[in-house]
């Protein structure tokens, strides 16, 4: 256990030593979200954009967490510090583990500014219980993408291995989740793959807590499925992490 | 006792035969050496004593352990040097050796890091982030962080190489005095030259071993040019480069006032290492 925080601090030292990669996490997503605010404002004032905002948000938050953190890992691949970890006497466990409560941190950075900021650009006029909820959600799906980082980067050899996984994994997120259109009309195919993607089940989330008749027992299912992708996550990528070749 | 005994071990990358039904053993401290040319395999033997390769056949057993099976037991006594630095750029020189001293839970951590680092001689730059070191001193953090838990073996692959002759002379004596105190040390090189500073070499090519012997008796191997003058009349000859020979061969001139010079070119462990691996290569075509 000590081992699991010995390398979560050595990464947060490492996030807070590069300071384009902390710039890349935080500052890309508020930037982007100032885009979309940009191009909503030209669209005719019947369409609904406001409950798109916090779904694309999350959706972005997702993608940036997905993408730095299977990087970073596949670069102590490729650099031969985690060959050395393991030989080192760090376990793999204490590896993933150490990863997660790293980038615990920084997920829990991203979905603050990101919600916040969406809240302020849009006036968006949520209540108390509803931000806190938001956040939760956001936060969870960060984890989760953080998880599928960990676990992608198993299988990459090099940094350019885990871009063919963006088109895999992110791309379909956006079309066949309900992040864009509602997957109602979509074939049944499309609709098992999208129920697939996490992002499906944080964008169903979102959807229902703004609603003003939401009660939380209505989408106890999808907590419970976004939570049981971070384990699900976590035990894949202990068993596709090799220690050896 | 023997640190490291391996038996017809055999590693294969797909087809590719990396290392072919090797051998050998290393007594408990002793300065080990593996010489070979880029690709001879000295990196996979390596890789696969550390437990970062498995093997495709073959016996091994490093401090009597066997490297997959009782890793975790292995892996507090093993110091491992790769070839690549393998550090954090974005980390100070200080915090690499801290964060993989602490893998080990090494006692008095702070001192024992201050302690290696000057030795190192990298104590003034030691908080600035590794990123900014050259190519040498990166090698020299990546050694501090393979010694910082007191190993009893330690695996270095290729630790001096791009390091500059101080610092190579200075880590050489740093290794002697390991091995002094019982240490046993494994280190790789492609440089032929640093074969004379262990007490026993192997000699590798393609996956083989062609050779296994103290440098001492390599450089016997070699040959000797002899240049005598007997009264102004050069006389030249080639003899083999024991001490006796040459005795031998000086007799003959019976050693007297007429003898006006003598002339002697040994040929070094490099010359020696490499009319080795070059034999091979001519049985092999022919
Ligand atoms: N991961 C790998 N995949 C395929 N072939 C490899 C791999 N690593 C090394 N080799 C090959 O195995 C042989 C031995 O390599 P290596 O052990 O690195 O030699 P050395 O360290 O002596 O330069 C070389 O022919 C090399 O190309
Ligand atoms: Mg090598």
């Amino acid at each position: 256990m000590t081992h699991t925080f010995i390398i979560a601090q050595r990464v947060l030292s490492q996030l807070k030593g590069d300071r384009r990669f902390l710039a890349l996490s935080i500052f890309a997503p508020l930037l982007i979200i100032y885009f979309l605010k940009l191009m909503f404002d030209t669209f005719p004032s019947f369409v609904d954009v406001k409950s798109n905002t916090i779904p694309i948000s999350a959706f972005i938050v997702h993608f940036l967490s997905f993408i730095l953190c299977a990087v970073l890992l596949v670069q102590e691949r490729t650099r031969g510090t985690l060959e050395r970890m393991m030989i080192g006497g760090f376990s793999k466990t204490s590896i993933i583990g150490g990863y997660s409560l790293g980038y615990f941190g920084l997920a829990t950075l991203q979905a603050i500014t990101v919600l916040t900021e969406s809240i302020w650009l849009f006036n968006l006029s949520y209540d108390t219980k509803t931000v806190v909820l938001l956040f939760i959600v956001i936060w969870l799906l960060a984890i989760v993408s953080v998880m599928l980082g960990i676990f992608i980067s198993t299988f990459a050899k090099h940094e350019a291995h885990v871009f063919p996984f963006i088109p895999l994994i992110i791309l379909p997120s956006v079309f066949l989740t309900g992040l864009i259109i509602k997957p109602d009309g979509l074939p049944i195919w499309a609709v098992i793959i999208g129920k697939c993607l996490p992002l499906h089940y944080a964008v169903n989330i979102i959807h229902e807590i703004v609603k003003p008749e939401y009660k939380i027992i209505d989408t106890l299912v999808d907590f419970g499925v976004l939570t049981g992708y971070i384990f699900g996550l976590l035990g894949l990528a202990s068993l596709t992490l090799k220690e050896t070749e | 006792m023997n640190a490291i005994e391996i038996e017809n071990l055999s590693k294969y990358y797909g087809k590719l035969r990396a290392l072919n039904s090797m051998s050998l053993e290393v007594p408990e401290g002793t300065i080990y050496g593996l010489v070979g040319p880029n690709g001879s395999g000295k990196t996979t033997l390596i890789k696969v004593l550390v437990g970062s390769l498995h093997p495709n056949s073959g016996f091994i057993k490093v401090l009597g352990l066997d490297p997959l099976k009782d890793k975790w037991k292995l892996r507090k006594q093993i110091g491992y040097m790769p070839q690549s630095p393998a550090l954090y750029d974005d980390l100070s020189a200080r915090n690499n050796i801290m964060f993989f001293g602490k893998a080990q839970n090494v006692p008095d951590l702070k001192k024992k890091a201050d302690e290696i680092l000057s030795f190192a001689e990298l104590t003034s730059r030691a908080n600035d982030m590794v990123g900014t070191f050259s190519g040498g001193m990166k090698k020299r953090v990546s050694l501090c962080c393979a010694l910082i838990h007191n190993p009893r073996i330690i695996f270095l692959d290729e630790p001096t190489a791009a390091v500059d002759p101080h610092l190579k002379m200075q880590s050489w004596i740093l290794f002697r005095k390991l091995a002094q105190s019982g240490v046993t040390i494994f280190i790789s090189t492609h440089q032929m030259d640093e074969a004379m500073l262990c007490d026993k070499v192997t000699i590798l090519r393609n996956g083989e071993i062609l050779a296994v012997d103290t440098p001492q008796n390599i450089l016997q191997r070699g040959k000797t040019n002899l240049k005598i003058s007997v009264n102004n009349e050069e006389k030249v000859s080639t003899i083999d480069s024991t001490p006796k020979s040459l005795a031998d061969e000086l007799k003959k001139y019976g050693l007297e006032k007429n003898i006006t010079s003598v002339e002697l070119h040994s040929s070094n462990i490099e010359d020696i290492i490499l009319s080795i691996v070059h034999e091979k290569e001519k049985e092999e075509k022919s």
